[in-house]
């Protein structure tokens, strides 16, 4: 039972993340998890010390809050300032995280409070922290605080689906249409954040950041629809966590770090193999033209 | 006749400098009207922010006599080509599509007629062969007559055109050229900014040329003149000379300095 739950723990961040991280993939900013990982700190921090407890919920909150400022200053760093993406998601987040240590430091002479108790979850104790309903056994919190957390994902994405791809690909057109692109960056971002900050406190950084660019990523070496991209993301996302379980079982070692391990080999095999295909049809075009010309 | 597009005092200014100013016009319906300037003469801004893409600083701009927001499904929007990454997955149909979403609303399924319509903005700019490829493996005249389609599928009334020939070879463009006349027949009227002066008079009925502030609209028999043209182009010596070659077909008597 407590392989089912991991499995499942890791599917459900799996399948959240790969379909958040096809959207990010195509608009450029698939290291907006990592961010966001970062930037939540000085949240998580201000809304311990306002609630004195370590309950997930104000957590949440807090570190929902800093995610939406850290896509704001993202936003205006790069339309306002004019700096590339990826340097306005360098210097938003760096400049959060040193507010969030602060903080800390400021504070922590009265809280018991560091990065790893919130931040860095192990999804190995997923089992360990049950939930009943009415006295009935109903399986560990996280998981359905994560299935939840996929169905506002998944129901989002879906009513707004023409919305998000209109944006993600032509967003000068889908502004000409009356589309605000603004608001729509907001909405996939709040998404973003909402997930990255509950699979954080579940499965742990490295293994979102990884579940965010990933799948994604090799999903889009194989194929050139983004409906397909989406199913085949969600798809290397849940046999990375199958997969990578066993073989943590297989070697005694960290589940996180090997299912991470499986999503670089997906990429890597995916690579191999586009590379594969292209110099056959190179080469079977050659024969064509050796043979026409005879 | 009501004008298609008027603007007043439209002013945009980015990091102090304005690529904009002061651009007041009123142009009439149902003409090919070409905008016309050096590069970063401000066309594209001009057009992005008569739909409303950038907020104009100062000014405002109608069509039709009615603010954009009303008429917002009878305009039809070409962005550059290269403004958008064409690695995106999707297929030509896809981005076709698009175009139908602007007059169908977001949520409704396609019936049959866009699919009809999809198929026959596919057929006029001659994509239908190429209805299923991926768009990362167009050519580049093939990524400007996917555009094209896509604007054709939104069936407006007006459309602003942002340098449709850029990139595509002769035959193309006499073909787009044709498919903008046919419309143009059908009262549609079309805003087209466009590079090359040697075809500038065929193409254009009305012209407006641009150097960041207006520097003539009007009929293009009689705005596109030496004077008004080295104004618009300033002194570099390549575009004067393409001046002089352009209006020596026009049987203008031209001193070499
Ligand atoms: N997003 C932007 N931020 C800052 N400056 C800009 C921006 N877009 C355009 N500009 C500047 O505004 C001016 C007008 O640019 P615009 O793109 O409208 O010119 P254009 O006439 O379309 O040029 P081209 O013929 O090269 O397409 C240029 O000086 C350009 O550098
Ligand atoms: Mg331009």
């Amino acid at each position: 039972m407590i392989d089912f739950w991991i499995i499942l723990t890791a599917s459900l961040v799996a399948t959240t993340t790969a379909i958040l991280g096809c959207f990010l993939i195509m608009r450029k900013m698939a290291m907006i998890g990592d961010a966001i990982s970062h930037a939540v700190l000085p949240g998580i921090v201000i809304a311990y010390y306002i609630s004195h407890s370590r309950a997930s919920f104000p957590i949440l909150i807090g570190a929902a809050a800093s995610g939406m400022v850290v896509t704001y200053l993202i936003q205006f760093f790069h339309q306002k300032v004019k700096l590339q993406q990826d340097a306005s998601i360098g210097i938003s987040y760096t400049f959060l995280f040193a507010i969030g240590i602060i903080l800390i430091s400021l504070f922590s002479g009265n809280v018991d409070l560091d990065q790893d108790c919130v931040l860095y979850g192990e999804i190995a104790y997923v089992p360990l922290d049950n939930l009943s309903i009415g006295g009935l056994y109903a399986g560990p919190r996280q998981v359905w605080i994560l299935g939840t957390t996929l169905i506002i994902i998944s129901t989002s994405v879906i009513v707004a689906y023409r919305k998000l791809v209109l944006t993600t690909f032509d967003p000068a057109f889908a502004s000409a249409m009356g589309i605000s692109v603004v608001l729509w960056q907001y909405y996939l971002m709040a998404g973003v954040s909402l997930t990255t900050v509950v699979s954080f406190e579940s499965v742990g950084a490295v293994l979102v950041i990884a579940f965010l660019s990933g799948p994604a990523a090799t999903a889009f070496l194989l194929t050139k629809d983004f409906k397909k991209m989406l199913y085949l993301a969600v798809g290397f996302g849940i046999s990375a966590s199958i997969l990578g379980y066993y073989t943590a079982v297989w070697l005694a070692g960290s589940i996180a770090g090997a299912i991470a391990t499986i999503i670089g080999l997906q990429f890597a095999i995916a690579f191999i193999y586009i590379q594969f295909l292209k110099k056959a049809r190179i080469s079977e075009t050659l024969e064509n033209k050796a043979l026409t010309e005879v | 006749m009501k004008p298609s597009v008027e603007t007043h005092n439209l002013t945009v200014i980015y990091d102090k400098k304005p690529a904009i100013w002061n651009i007041d016009f009123t142009l009439p319906t149902g003409k090919i009207i070409g905008i016309m300037g050096p590069n970063g003469s401000g066309k594209s801004t001009l057009l992005k922010a008569i739909m409303g893409i950038i907020e104009p600083n100062i000014g405002y701009s109608k069509l039709f006599d009615q603010d954009l927001e009303d008429v917002r499904n009878k305009v039809s929007y070409v962005p550059q080509r290269q403004s958008v990454d064409w690695d995106f997955p999707a297929s030509v149909w896809d981005v076709v599509a698009m175009g139908r979403y602007a007059t169908k609303g977001l949520f409704k399924r396609l019936s049959k007629e866009d699919h009809r319509m999809i198929e026959e903005s596919l057929n006029k700019v001659n994509m239908t062969p190429f209805t299923n490829r991926q768009i990362s493996q167009l050519s580049g005249g093939q990524q400007q007559r996917v555009f094209l389609a896509r604007a054709l599928a939104q069936n407006a009334d007006l459309y602003l055109m942002d340098e449709p020939f850029v990139g595509v070879d002769a035959a193309t463009e006499q073909a787009i050229i044709n498919l903008l006349k046919s419309m143009r027949d059908e009262g549609k009227t079309l805003l087209v900014v466009h590079h090359d002066l040697h075809t500038a008079q065929d193409y254009f009925e009305h012209m407006v040329l641009l150097n960041s502030r207006l520097v003539a609209e009007g009929p293009t028999s009689e705005v596109f003149t030496k004077d008004i043209l080295t104004e618009t182009y300033g002194g570099t010596l390549t575009t004067l000379s393409k001046v002089a070659s352009v209006l020596q077909e026009k049987d203008f008597p031209m001193r070499h300095k």
